[in-house]
C-alpha cells in the first residue's frame, strides 16, 4: 500500500494511433510521488500525445492508466482535473479577453447565493495562488497584456487552484527570456516543496538537467529508458533521443566571401500600434555572396520585423537604405522582392508556409508555376518536372509527388518551403527561425543543406531562437535588442555568453 | 527519387472527393427512382421529358451562380449578396431596355437586338462593379467578407427597388415595382431550355479549367487554404480577391438574366430572393469547404443539381404549395449531406447521437418536427401517429446509446 502511494503516475502499455501513424506503441512509465520527471524526446517521439492522454485530451487505444494507485480513464480534461491532472500546454490557453482572475477560475466560477458571479472572492484567491508562485501581477489585469511569461504564472495558477498534484508542462520555456526561465526554475522548485508532481517536457538539455530527478527518453513513439539524472549525462540522452551520437561539428570551413550582395542601413521601422510590433531603430548590416548572417535576439528583440521589412512583407512604413547587389530598393510586396532575386522562408512554418489543402508539389511549385504553362494551361506533368529537380537535390522524403503535405513531417515540410524559393533563383534568402519545432536529425540535414546553398554563392542571413544553432552556421552574427543591433561578432569571437550579455542590453 | 511510403494515404485521399461526388450521383439516381415510384401521378414515368426540363432549367438556374458561390467560398470567402445581386441585374437589364426603346417595351413589341445587347452588357458589367465593391470592402476597408456582402444582400435588393421604381416614374407614365419583359430574344430563352443548360455547361466547363489548369485556379486555392502563406510566397491576394467576388457577382448577374426570360418580368422585389443560400448549399452538398481552399466544380454541379432534384421530388409528391417547403428541404439536405460526408470521421471516435442532456432536449424537438410536418402534409392523424413513433424510436435509441457506452467503458475499464 505504501509503495503504491510513491507512485503518482502509472502508465502501462499505452498506445496510440493516429490516421497513418503509431504515435505510441505499448509506452510504460512510472512518475514517483514528488519528483520533478523531465520526458524527452524528438519532435515527434510522442512527448505531447503521452500527456494529451494524461491530461484526458486524447484517449488511448490501449492501455492502463493508474494514478495514485488506482485505475482511472479520462474521457476529457474534466475527468483528469477531477483527478488533480493539469496540463499546461505549449500553446497558453487562456482566453486574451477576460481578467486574470476571470481565466483562474474559467469554468468554475466564484458564485454568490442568488448564482451571480462574485468577483470579490475570485480575485482574492487568484491573488492568494499567485502569491504562492510568487507573482507580481494583479488578478484585476487583462491576460492580453501580460507578457509570455506572466501568462504562463496564470497557467500554473489555474492548475493551483484545480488542486493538481501532478501538473504537466510541455515545453514550458520555448517563449521565456533567461529571467522569466529561472522565475519558472524558482515556482517548480516551489511546488515540488508543496508535494506536486511534475512532468516536465523539454528538450533543452541544460534545463532538463537542472531540474528534473529523472528522465525518461522516447524514441518514434516507444519508451527508451528511464533514468536517474545523476546517472547520465547529456550528450549520452541526445544520443538515445536521436538513436545515434550526434557530432556538434562546425559547418563551413573559412572560404572566401564574395561580393556584398545586401545591405541594409539605418533601417527604422515606427510601431504601429503601440502595443504589438516592434520598433526599429537604425539597424544596419550587410551580407556577402557565400556568408551566413546571423541574427540573434530574445523574442521580441525585432529580428522577424527585418526580415520582413527587407522582404516587403510588413504592415508599417520604414525608413532607411536596403540595397540589393548595389542597387537600392524598396518591395512593396513579397512578389517584388522575389522578382529581384530575395526571398524569406517566414518563421512558423503552418501558420506562415505551407498550404494544407495542396499536396507536396503543389506546395513547391506555387512561385514557379508560370514555367509550368503548355499551351497556355497549366500542365501537372510539367509541374511534377520542374519540383522534382529540388526534391531529389535537397532529399525531401515524401510518400509521392501528390501526397497531402500534412504527411510529411516538418523537417520535410521545411525543406518543401525552401525548395519553394530555390526554384525562383534566388540571390539572397532570409530564413526566419527555420529549425523551430524541427526535431535533431532534421536539423543537421537542414543545417548540410544551408551550407551547401552558402557555398554556390548564396548570400543567407539566419535568425533563430537557439544559440547554438546560430554558432554553427553563421560566419558573422549581429545581436539585436529592442529593436537595435547591440552587438556583431565574427566567427571566432562569438560565444553563447557574449551573445546572451548583447541580447539582454536595454 | 527518394520515395518513402509507409501506408498508401495519399491514394485514398486522391479518391475522396470523386466518392463523394460518387455518393451525391448514387443519392441523385435514389431519388429520382423514389420519386417515380412514390408519386401517385408517375409523373417520371409519364412526361419524363418535361420533367426532365423542369429539372434541368432550375437546375441550370441555380448551377450557374452556384459555380459563383463555390468560387468565392474556395477562395476563403462568402458572398451572401447573390440573390440581391440576381435582382439587380434583371432590374439594370430592363431598366436599360426601357431607357433605350421605351415605346417597344411597353408596347411589349421586339426592342431590337442591339439594345437587348446593351442591356446584357449592362447587367454584367453591374456584376463586376459589384464585386469590386465587395472586394474593396473586404481588402481596404478591412470588413470580414460575411458583413460585407451581409450589406450588400440587403442594399443591393433595396438598390434595384428603387432603381425600377424612379425610372418606371420617369420613362413610363407610372410608377412601377416590375417592369415586363417581352422582347422574342428573351422569349426564346425562355422557351429553348437548352439555352441555359448549355449556358450553365459551358460555365462549368471553363470554372473548371480555371481552377484546375490555370495559375489564377492554383493561386485562388492557395489563397483560400491559408491568405498569409499566399502574400508572402508572392501572391498578389487582393488581385485573386477581385476576380473571385466578381466571378461572384457576374455569374449571380447572369443568372438574373435567366431569371427575366422565364418569368418574362424583371421584378426586384422578390427575384431571387433567398436564393443566395440555395447557391451556397449546393457548392457545400457539393464538397466546397466553407473554411477556404476546398472544392470542386464537378461537386457543385452536383450539388446544384441534386438540390433541386429533391425539390422536384418532394412537389411531385405533395402535388400543390410545395414551393412553402423548398427551405425545409434545403436545409435538410445541407445537414445531411453534411453530416454524411463528416460521417467517416464522426463515427470513429465512439460519438452519440443524443448524449448527455442535450440529447434528451433533443428528442422532443426531432418528435415535434417530424409530427408537424406529417400532420401538414398528409393529415392531423397521420402527424400525431408520426410524433408519436418518431418520440418512441429516439427515446429507444438514446437507451441503447447508453448501455452501449456504459458497456464499452466497463470493457475498457476491466482490461
Amino acid at each position: 500500500m505504501n509503495k503504491q502511494a510513491e507512485v503518482a503516475v502509472a502508465m502501462r502499455g499505452i498506445t496510440k494511433q493516429f490516421p497513418g501513424v503509431v504515435a505510441l506503441d505499448d509506452v510504460t512509465l512510472q512518475v514517483r510521488r514528488g519528483e520533478v520527471h523531465a520526458i524527452c524526446g524528438e519532435n515527434g517521439a510522442g512527448k505531447s500525445t503521452l500527456m494529451k492522454i494524461l491530461s484526458g485530451v486524447h484517449q488511448p487505444d490501449a492501455g492502463e492508466l493508474e494514478i495514485a494507485g488506482q485505475s482511472v480513464q479520462f474521457h476529457s480534461t474534466r475527468d483528469a482535473e477531477n483527478a488533480g491532472v493539469a496540463i499546461i500546454h505549449q500553446e497558453l490557453e487562456l482566453v486574451e479577453e477576460l481578467t486574470v482572475a476571470a481565466n483562474v477560475f474559467l469554468g468554475r466560477e466564484p458564485r454568490t447565493r442568488f448564482g451571480f458571479l462574485n468577483d470579490a472572492i475570485a480575485k482574492r484567491k487568484a491573488q492568494e495562488l499567485l502569491g504562492l508562485l510568487d507573482a507580481s501581477i494583479s488578478p484585476e489585469e487583462m491576460t492580453s497584456g501580460l507578457r509570455v511569461g506572466d501568462q504562463q504564472l496564470v497557467e500554473i495558477a489555474k492548475a493551483l487552484s484545480l488542486q493538481a498534484s501532478i501538473i504537466v508542462m510541455d515545453e514550458p520555456t520555448s517563449a521565456l527570456t533567461d529571467a522569466e526561465t529561472e522565475r519558472l526554475e524558482r515556482t517548480i522548485a516551489t511546488l515540488r516543496l508543496q508535494g506536486c508532481t511534475i512532468l516536465y517536457i523539454s528538450h533543452k538539455m541544460d534545463e532538463v538537467f537542472r531540474l528534473a530527478d529523472r528522465i525518461t527518453i522516447l524514441r518514434d513513439g516507444r519508451h527508451v529508458c528511464t533514468v536517474n539524472k545523476t546517472e547520465t549525462t547529456a550528450s549520452e540522452v541526445t544520443g538515445w533521443m536521436v538513436g545515434r551520437e550526434i557530432s556538434e561539428h562546425r559547418f563551413r570551413s573559412q572560404q572566401t566571401v564574395g561580393k556584398c550582395l545586401l545591405e541594409v542601413k539605418d533601417l527604422c521601422v515606427a510601431s504601429q500600434d503601440s502595443s504589438q510590433s516592434v520598433q526599429l531603430h537604425n539597424v544596419s548590416f550587410r551580407v556577402h555572396a557565400g556568408e551566413v548572417l546571423g541574427i540573434a535576439g530574445l523574442m521580441g528583440a525585432g529580428r522577424t520585423e527585418v526580415l520582413e521589412a527587407i522582404f516587403g512583407a510588413s504592415n508599417s512604413q520604414w525608413q532607411g537604405t536596403i540595397s540589393l547587389g548595389g542597387q537600392a530598393v524598396s518591395f512593396a510586396h513579397p512578389s517584388d522582392a522575389c522578382k529581384a532575386g530575395l526571398v524569406m522562408v517566414p518563421e512558423d512554418r503552418k501558420r506562415l508556409g505551407i498550404f494544407l489543402n495542396l499536396n507536396v508539389t503543389e506546395n513547391i511549385s506555387i512561385c514557379s508555376l508560370f514555367h509550368a504553362i503548355r499551351n497556355g494551361l497549366l500542365s501537372k506533368k510539367a509541374e511534377e518536372g520542374i519540383v522534382a529537380k529540388p526534391m531529389n537535390q535537397i532529399g525531401i522524403k515524401t510518400p509521392s509527388l501528390t501526397a497531402s503535405i500534412s504527411e510529411l513531417s516538418g523537417g520535410n515540410q521545411q525543406k518543401c518551403i525552401i525548395s519553394r524559393w530555390l526554384l525562383t533563383k534566388p540571390h539572397v534568402l532570409l530564413l526566419d527561425d527555420p529549425t523551430r519545432g524541427i526535431d535533431v536529425g532534421a536539423k543537421a540535414e537542414l543545417y548540410e543543406l544551408i551550407d551547401t546553398l552558402c557555398q554556390s554563392g548564396l548570400a543567407v542571413v539566419l535568425t533563430s531562437s537557439e544559440l547554438p544553432e546560430l554558432l554553427t552556421l553563421s560566419d558573422r552574427i549581429i545581436v539585436m535588442a529592442e529593436g537595435r543591433v547591440t552587438a556583431e561578432f565574427s566567427r571566432d569571437e562569438a560565444n553563447e555568453k557574449k551573445i546572451m550579455t548583447a541580447a539582454t542590453l536595454a | 527519387m527518394k520515395l518513402w511510403s509507409p501506408f498508401p494515404l495519399h491514394a485514398l485521399r486522391r479518391w475522396w472527393p470523386s466518392q463523394n461526388e460518387w455518393s451525391l450521383l448514387v443519392a441523385i439516381v435514389l431519388a429520382i427512382v423514389l420519386t417515380a415510384l412514390v408519386d401517385s401521378n408517375h409523373t417520371y414515368f409519364f412526361r419524363p421529358f418535361e420533367s426532365l426540363r423542369d429539372i434541368a432549367r432550375n437546375s441550370a438556374m441555380l448551377g450557374i451562380f452556384s459555380l459563383g458561390a463555390a468560387v468565392v467560398i474556395i477562395a476563403g470567402g462568402i458572398d451572401l449578396s447573390s440573390g440581391s445581386m440576381i435582382a439587380l441585374s434583371g432590374t439594370v437589364c430592363s431598366v436599360t431596355m426601357l431607357a433605350l426603346a421605351p415605346t417597344e417595351m411597353m408596347a411589349f413589341k421586339p426592342v431590337g437586338s442591339a439594345v437587348v445587347f446593351i442591356a446584357v452588357l449592362a447587367s454584367l458589367l453591374t456584376g463586376f462593379f459589384v464585386g469590386t465593391l465587395h472586394t474593396w470592402l473586404i481588402t481596404v476597408v478591412r470588413l470580414p467578407p460575411f458583413i460585407a456582402t451581409l450589406a450588400t444582400l440587403v442594399g443591393l435588393r433595396s438598390f434595384a427597388r428603387a432603381l425600377c421604381e424612379s425610372s418606371t416614374a420617369v420613362l413610363t407614365p407610372t410608377k412601377s415595382a416590375l417592369i415586363n419583359v417581352a422582347d422574342p430574344a428573351f422569349k426564346v430563352v425562355r422557351d429553348n431550355v437548352w439555352f441555359s443548360v448549355v449556358t450553365f455547361l459551358v460555365l462549368a466547363f471553363f470554372t473548371w479549367l480555371m481552377l484546375s489548369r490555370t495559375v489564377l485556379g492554383r493561386h485562388l486555392k492557395a489563397l483560400g487554404g491559408n491568405e498569409q502563406a499566399a502574400r508572402l510566397a508572392g501572391i498578389h491576394t487582393e488581385n485573386v480577391k477581385w476576380f473571385a467576388y466578381c466571378f461572384g457577382a457576374m455569374t449571380a448577374a447572369l443568372a438574373g438574366l435567366f431569371y427575366i426570360a422565364n418569368e418574362s418580368v424583371a421584378a426586384p422585389v422578390n427575384q431571387g430572393r433567398g436564393h443566395e443560400l440555395n447557391a451556397i448549399a449546393a457548392a457545400v452538398v457539393g464538397g466546397c469547404s466553407l473554411s477556404g481552399g476546398v472544392g470542386t466544380v464537378q461537386g457543385t454541379v452536383l450539388g446544384a443539381f441534386f438540390l433541386r432534384v429533391v425539390i422536384d421530388a418532394v412537389s411531385k409528391i405533395i402535388k400543390t404549395g410545395a414551393d412553402v417547403y423548398e427551405g425545409l428541404i434545403v436545409g435538410v439536405v445541407v445537414v445531411l449531406a453534411v453530416t454524411f460526408a463528416q460521417g467517416v470521421n464522426g463515427l470513429r471516435h465512439d460519438r452519440r447521437i443524443l448524449p448527455g442532456s442535450l440529447g434528451l432536449c433533443t428528442i422532443p424537438v426531432l418528435a415535434l418536427l417530424a409530427g408537424s410536418l406529417a400532420s401538414m402534409t398528409t393529415g392531423a392523424a397521420s402527424g400525431v401517429a408520426a410524433g408519436f413513433t418518431a418520440f418512441i424510436a429516439l427515446v429507444a435509441l438514446r437507451i441503447w446509446e447508453n448501455r452501449s457506452h456504459d458497456k464499452k467503458a466497463q470493457v475498457s475499464n476491466s482490461q
